[in-house]
């Protein structure tokens, strides 16, 4: 099997190389702007971006789960962006194929911080002889430079056999498995949304999420003029809340994510 | 310790809070997860601080190597603080190193509480679902607006850092615990359902081909559901989610390849 070398190379530079930032990979690995790339990799920008946006909206609730991150986006684009802009499958058909590969990136996060140990040790040391230099080194440059070194042959064998490989089976598949990708790929986004409402939805403000899916049902409202109408929403809480005494809720908004939130690793 | 006194400037914080964005998300290990990057952001004013005094440095470092993990963003405010502290202890010998120790302990939890919430919760998904939506229509600009996250994390952690280091260790519960901040976290929340509401509205999709047939006339199912309550399947779906993660054990990959059998299974049988 036959895979693109330069798609591959290009793939495997896009996810391994890494630009130091809190937040940064989430927008430089966001699928939507992956999409980007591979459009113009493959003629169509606007094509890529739909894909790329349509792939991501399945992750969309994915960023704040905390200890444990469930999917891993970025690995998902690489693979089942190039699988729609060449084969010409439904961008909501490729999500599902995504899938698989969005969860084998999180093992690279496990690897990632499990090698973090010994470099922690070392930047103990480090620290006993008042080494500042190399602790600034193992804050960045060293952890970086291993995980792209973990990263680089998987993710090139992923991004060089991946795309052809699911190509070759989307071919092949009967009707009712593409079909029902594409019916998972519909239904793969309410993951998000649901891990939202799990982590903002007490019960008291659970209807602000009511209004919102009826108005666009029934409205048929852009996504525009909902952000407006939310805001304005949020203004008139913020301010309403004004009078009342509410300091007994300390702060803390009793969310539902457990006590998880507090050993909770945030990436 | 008057402000004369200070040791450290505005500059010295700024590079703090750049050396800790910058870091926070590689050398996180599984024994003491963000420490390292902590200790680096520490290094600038530590050096600073002991500059003459080897010994002191060493203590300092070893110090800020301890165990943290909070939300980076609000996780300026804690920073700030504890180089005042740090500070402090310098000039002023009146601070315990386990008081500086005892409070990053303590306070990385609620930071991380009101992180969470605001910025990675709320913020950072409306970002990338308004990136969501105008891309799905094909607008460039959706490309751009993935990168407003780093901003304005990088924005509030800097303004944050500062608000913490001229503020000092008493004015600190007052800015967690103060009514404003439950507002900001309420308002945001709700913002952020609002929002989520409207989207999964448009962006989860399930319909039913089901049709049957009364004597002459053919039934579908799907606009029986539409004119009762319509999305009333893609809801039901969020919603069984919801119930999972709240009930179940959070299995991601379980729930992920259920959807795809079931979608496969009712694609085949003809139900979708």
């Amino acid at each position: 099997m036959s895979g693109n070398f330069s798609l591959a190379l290009l793939s495997t530079l896009l996810y391994s190389v890494n630009i130091p930032g809190y937040g940064t990979s989430a927008a430089y690995k966001s699928p939507i702007f992956l999409g980007m790339i591979y459009g113009i990799y493959f003629g169509d920008v606007k094509q890529g971006i739909i894909v790329g946006a349509t792939i991501q909206l399945m992750y969309l609730g994915l960023v704040a789960t905390g200890n444990n991150i469930p999917a891993d986006s970025a690995l998902a684009g690489i693979i089942a962006i190039p699988i729609a802009m060449s084969s010409g499958l439904e961008p909501s058909a490729a999500v599902a194929l995504g899938v698989p590969f969005g969860i084998l990136g999180t093992f690279f996060n496990q690897i990632k911080r499990t090698f973090n140990i010994p470099l922690t040790h070392y930047a103990d040391r480090k620290a006993a002889e008042g080494n500042i230099k190399e602790i600034r080194r193992v804050a960045f440059i060293y952890p970086a430079t291993l995980l792209f070194l973990v990263e680089v042959i998987p993710v090139f064998i992923l991004s060089y056999l991946g795309p052809t490989a699911s190509t070759f089976l989307v071919e092949k598949l009967p009707a009712w498995v593409t079909g029902g990708l594409a019916v998972a790929g519909g239904v793969l986004p309410a993951i998000g949304f649901a891990l939202m409402i799990v982590q903002l939805g007490r019960r008291e403000i659970l209807p602000y999420y009511f209004i919102g899916f009826f108005l666009v049902k029934y409205l048929d409202l852009g996504t525009m003029a909902v952000a407006i109408f939310g805001v304005c929403l949020a203004l008139i809480v913020f301010f309403g809340g004004s009078s009342k005494n509410q300091d007994n809720n300390n702060g803390n908004n009793g969310d539902n994510t457990g006590e998880d939130e507090y050993s909770a690793d945030y990436e | 310790m008057n402000e004369t006194d200070r040791i450290l400037t505005k500059k010295d914080i700024n590079r703090a809070q750049t050396r800790w964005f910058m870091s926070l998300e590689y050398p996180n290990s599984f024994e003491r997860l963000q420490a390292v990057s902590f200790c680096s952001a520490m290094s600038g004013p530590l050096k600073k601080l002991y500059k003459d005094d080897h010994d002191g440095l060493v203590d300092g470092l070893n110090r800020h190597l301890e165990f943290y993990n909070t939300e980076g963003t609000i996780g300026g405010l804690p920073l700030g603080l504890i180089i005042s502290l740090e500070e402090q202890m310098k000039i002023d010998q009146n601070v315990e190193p386990e008081v500086i120790t005892n409070l990053k302990v303590g306070l990385m939890g609620p930071i991380a509480g009101i992180g969470d919430t605001l910025i990675q919760g709320t913020l950072k998904s409306i970002w990338f679902a308004l990136a969501c939506s105008l891309g799905m229509q094909g607008n460039y600009v959706a490309v751009l607006l993935p990168f407003l996250h780093p901003i304005t994390v990088f924005t509030v952690s800097r303004y944050l850092a500062n608000l913490g280091y001229k503020l000092g260790m008493g004015a600190i519960d007052q800015v967690i615990n103060s009514g404003l901040m439950t507002r900001i976290i309420d308002a945001a929340a709700i913002l952020g359902l609002f929002m989520m509401g409207a989207l999964s509205s448009s962006y989860v999709k399930l319909s039913t081909v089901l049709s049957f047939s009364i004597g002459e006339q053919k039934i579908v199912l799907q606009d029986i559901l539409d004119q009762l309550v319509p999305g009333i399947l893609p809801l039901a779906c969020i919603f069984g989610i919801v119930w999972y993660f709240k009930n179940k054990k959070q299995n991601y990959l379980l729930l992920v390849f259920t959807i795809i059998a079931l979608g496969m299974l009712g694609s085949a049988i003809g139900v979708f």
